[in-house]
């Protein structure tokens, strides 16, 4: 007898149906699997032929073929367990296939019969609500991440025997509720009131996330240039519903879901180690997973000792940071994922890291010049912005000045990104860090007076048209968080303190 | 057979023979076309070992020596021996006098005063100020600046005097065509049109530790008054005093802070009896310059005359007031200012554009002299 059953895998971040046929017939007793498998799938028949005994039920020995349709994609993971053990169930007779119709079946088998949780469900089960899929069996464990997709019903299942009871029609699985997203559940457990002083440093950090500006921090070790870092997502507006999704979509791929977790609310802040390998920044490997970028997706990607990142691996970054996706080809095929983030990047101003204060700092200027030159210039061109970083001051780390919180902040930063995304919705992008050169004399707005001052600036810090543009945009985002319309000089001015152009200049010996 | 001037070049450029020596050899031979005919047992009275005396006698391949001269020619560059016309008095007059000297531009004149200033590589940016200070201010008195090229003091002086649009010499430690420091590249552009640089050593000469303090009493003896800014003990700069000493010179000394290290050179110069230095004219007094309307530094470090000149907002005259020479991170002036940063910034910004402040190095800012 031939039976089928839905069930899906992954492609990317997104989810693909696979049709699970299993056909039962007499002949010499075999277990015979087809469809372009990876070993793991292979490895199912044991398992399914254990966890059927384990729970009770009896298999005849016969000729079992199993299919995994479409044949010409590549199935990898455990996840096809349970859609096999209920296919062959169903082409033995016990199940009958009117239960089958329009549900999704997924779930990994332990040898006795309990059912184990996977990755990945969120995609899957996204892209069979989309298919018109109305009913999904799942793991016990992953029945939270599914939950957040509406319009499907979900019944998780501990054990195959509750499986079997709800196909058989005997004891229905109790449905598991939708629910709803709620980004108010957020609560990031730092806040920037936390951080004294520096006042100039969170005025640059402000201006940066409402700009979505990339960032460098210049300071020495333990001037608080990670601790600021680590607070940027407090200040970034909350997830919306589809921002949440992508991302819960990319961990839910890597298998980095809580079990007790449903949708990401708090935006990510992904710290890797300068060893880290391109692969394991930019996503990839035989069966490619998303990397660190894809990992701080609608969040923060912090490159502390940026310097000591080979310079390959950085570059790495150029291609997706435009995009704000990652394209990685294989030869099953390529994938897709999300990456739009905001880069913050934090460096010591020379090899000591004391660079200014010469009462520490013995690096002679060759030596700065030697170490700054490791710089990728490429990458220095998506920085908008770079601010150096002092250590506090007694005073100010224990002083008794009532400091903002983030919250504060985040008001001020979510009216800006609404007018920024107003203002710049014909160009088809929504942050000021994005604005093409070509757009900047529009959006910015100039008057007569600010015109002559740019003429000003230009030629006393000897900038590049690059840095300019630079200049500009980041003026744009101060004139955004001023609720002014036009870009003014008082906007220009301080764009400037926060310039990208010559971190190169040494002092006249400071 | 070569001319006069190709021989002194080779004999001060032969290896494997001492200065000293040399002079010896022409206390006795009197010029370098008899010693360059000499066969070698009469010099090897003269050398310490034998492979010494054979690199010399092998340098005396006439080719080279004239390929080696063309270049000079090529490149601007003037060779001045002892017997020159050129070469000065003031250089035969200090003991280890050089054979002869390369250089670019003009020798200053001597018939007007001139002044070394030296100073610390790494200043502060009160040194850095002064130097610059007083290499205009005395470059406007018609005073000829003396220094040695080098980063920090060195620099800011040349820079000073090219400003006053003023006569200025600098004395390599390196070749006569090295750039060393990098930075100073522009200053040496400008000083080879409207000054000079000076070095006893020829082309392709890489800057050597050993070969400064050499120089060193070439500065010396150029100047009729050595200046020393900033200095701590036991620098370089103590070199150069002491052969300024040794050469009859007036030395002068900008008093500094007793707490700080980079001004300590110049308190212990003073305690042995150098010149205080507190305005230009105690320089010029002893000189014997005639002083025209010289700038007080009391009028240099007012800063009123600043704020009227330029209509300064509110904002910005707060600001100005917290500046100070030496340079202060951003948010040390946001807490004197007590006013919000992004004001703090425009301010400051606005100072620099139109020339009050200066920003040293990345977010720290100082007062514009």
């Amino acid at each position: 007898m031939y039976s089928r059953v839905l069930s899906g895998t992954l492609h990317g971040v997104e989810g693909r149906l696979i049709t699970v046929e299993a056909d039962v017939s007499e002949g010499l007793p075999m277990f015979n699997m087809v469809g372009v498998l990876a070993s793991e799938v292979r490895e199912a028949s044991d398992r399914v032929k254990t966890a059927l005994r384990n729970s009770g039920y009896q298999i005849p020995p016969k000729r079992i073929t199993i299919n995994l349709s479409p044949a010409d994609i590549r199935k990898e993971g455990s996840a096809f367990d349970l859609p096999i053990c209920v296919a062959l169930l169903a082409a033995y007779g016990y199940i009958s296939m009117e239960m089958l119709e329009s549900t999704l079946i997924i779930g990994e088998l332990s040898l006795n019969g309990e059912i184990r949780s996977v990755r990945g469900i969120l995609p899957i089960v996204d892209f069979a609500r989309k298919m018109n899929i109305s009913k999904v069996i799942l793991p016990y464990g992953n029945r939270k991440e599914a939950a957040v997709v509406p319009e499907i019903t979900i019944y998780p299942a501990k054990t195959l025997s509750e499986v079997v009871d709800h196909l058989m029609g005997t004891e229905e699985l109790s449905i598991f509720p939708h629910q709803i997203y709620h980004a108010d559940k957020s609560k990031t457990s730092v806040d920037f009131s936390e951080i004294k002083g520096q006042q100039i440093l969170k005025r640059a950090t402000e201006i940066a996330v409402a700009g979505m500006h990339n960032i460098l921090f210049l300071g020495p070790p333990g001037a608080g240039k990670s601790m600021i870092a680590k607070r940027m997502p407090s200040i970034m507006p909350k997830l919306s519903y589809e921002e949440s999704m992508e991302l819960t979509k990319v961990y839910s791929v890597n298998g980095m879901l809580d079990a007790e977790d449903g949708l990401i609310c708090e935006r990510p802040f992904r710290a890797p180690h300068h060893s880290i390998t391109a692969n394991a920044l930019i996503g990839g490997g035989r069966n490619p997973k998303p990397g660190e970028i894809s990992l701080s997706h609608c969040g923060i990607l912090f490159l502390d000792e940026f310097l000591e990142f080979p310079k390959n691996v950085i570059e790495m970054m150029r291609q997706p940071m435009e995009d704000g996706v990652v394209t990685i080809s294989r030869m099953q095929g390529s994938y897709t994922y999300p990456c739009n983030f905001m880069l913050v990047a934090a460096m010591n101003p020379c090899p000591c890291g004391y660079y200014p204060d010469l009462s520490k700092c013995r690096c002679t200027g060759p030596m700065i010049e030697r170490y700054l030159n490791k710089l990728s210039e490429p990458m220095l061109d998506r920085m908008d912005m770079s601010i150096a970083v002092k250590k506090l001051q007694y005073e100010e780390l224990y002083g008794e000045k009532e400091e903002e919180t983030s919250e504060v902040i985040r008001k001020r930063i979510v009216i800006a990104h609404a007018v920024q995304k107003r203002r710049l919705q014909p160009y088809d992008i929504r942050y000021n860090s994005q604005i093409p050169e070509k757009a900047l004399e529009e959006v910015c707005r100039l008057g007569k007076e600010e015109r002559s001052l740019r003429k000003d600036i230009f030629q006393q810090y000897q900038l590049s048209a690059r840095g300019a543009t630079k200049i500009m945009r980041v003026a744009r985002t101060i004139a955004d968080l001023d609720h002014s319309e036009n870009v003014q000089c008082r906007h220009m001015l301080e764009a400037l303190s926060y310039r990208m152009t010559d971190i190169f200049q040494k002092g006249s010996g400071v | 057979m070569m001319d006069c001037d190709a021989l002194w070049f080779w004999f001060h450029e032969a290896p494997g023979i001492t200065r000293n020596t040399k002079h010896k050899l022409l206390k006795v031979y009197e010029n370098p076309q008899m010693i360059f005919g000499l066969n070698e047992e009469k010099l090897s009275a003269y050398f310490r070992g034998q492979s010494n005396l054979e690199r010399f006698l092998a340098s005396r391949n006439e080719e080279q020596i004239l390929n080696g001269f063309d270049q000079l020619e090529k490149k601007n560059i003037r060779f001045v021996h002892m017997h020159s016309t050129e070469y000065p008095d003031c250089f035969k007059e200090i003991s280890d006098s050089p054979i002869g000297f390369y250089l670019k531009g003009n020798m200053p004149s001597f018939t007007v005063p001139r002044v070394a200033i030296i100073g610390a590589r790494d200043c502060t940016r009160y040194g850095s100020e002064m130097a610059r200070f007083f290499g205009r201010e005395l470059g406007k008195a018609s005073v000829q600046i003396i220094s040695g090229l080098a980063r920090g003091i060195d620099g800011m002086a040349h820079v000073g005097a090219l400003e006053a649009n003023a006569y200025t010499i600098g004395v390599l430690g390196c070749g006569i065509d090295g750039i060393y420091p990098d930075e100073n590249y522009r200053i040496f552009m400008d000083m080879q049109e409207k000054g000079g640089i000076l070095s006893e050593y020829g082309l392709g000469v890489k800057p050597n530790p050993g070969l400064f303090p050499h120089r060193n009493r070439l500065i010396s003896a150029l100047a009729d008054g050595i200046l020393v800014v900033e200095a701590m003990e036991k620098s370089g700069t103590f070199i150069t005093v002491d052969q300024g000493l040794e050469q009859g010179k007036e030395i002068f000394a900008l008093p500094g802070r007793l707490i700080d290290v980079k001004s300590r050179g110049c308190n212990e110069l003073i305690r042995m009896g150098a010149h205080v230095v507190t305005e230009v004219n105690d320089i010029l007094e002893i000189l014997r310059v005639q002083n025209a309307n010289q700038m007080k530094i009391a009028d240099f470090i007012d800063s009123d005359s600043f704020v009227h000149k330029n209509l300064l907002a509110p904002n910005e005259k707060i600001v100005y007031s917290c500046l100070r020479v030496e340079p202060q991170y951003l948010d040390e002036i946001i807490a004197k200012a007590q006013i919000a940063p992004q004001e703090v910034c425009m301010a400051l910004n606005r100072l620099a554009v139109i020339g009050g402040a200066v920003e040293t190095t990345r977010n720290y800012y100082a007062l514009k002299l």
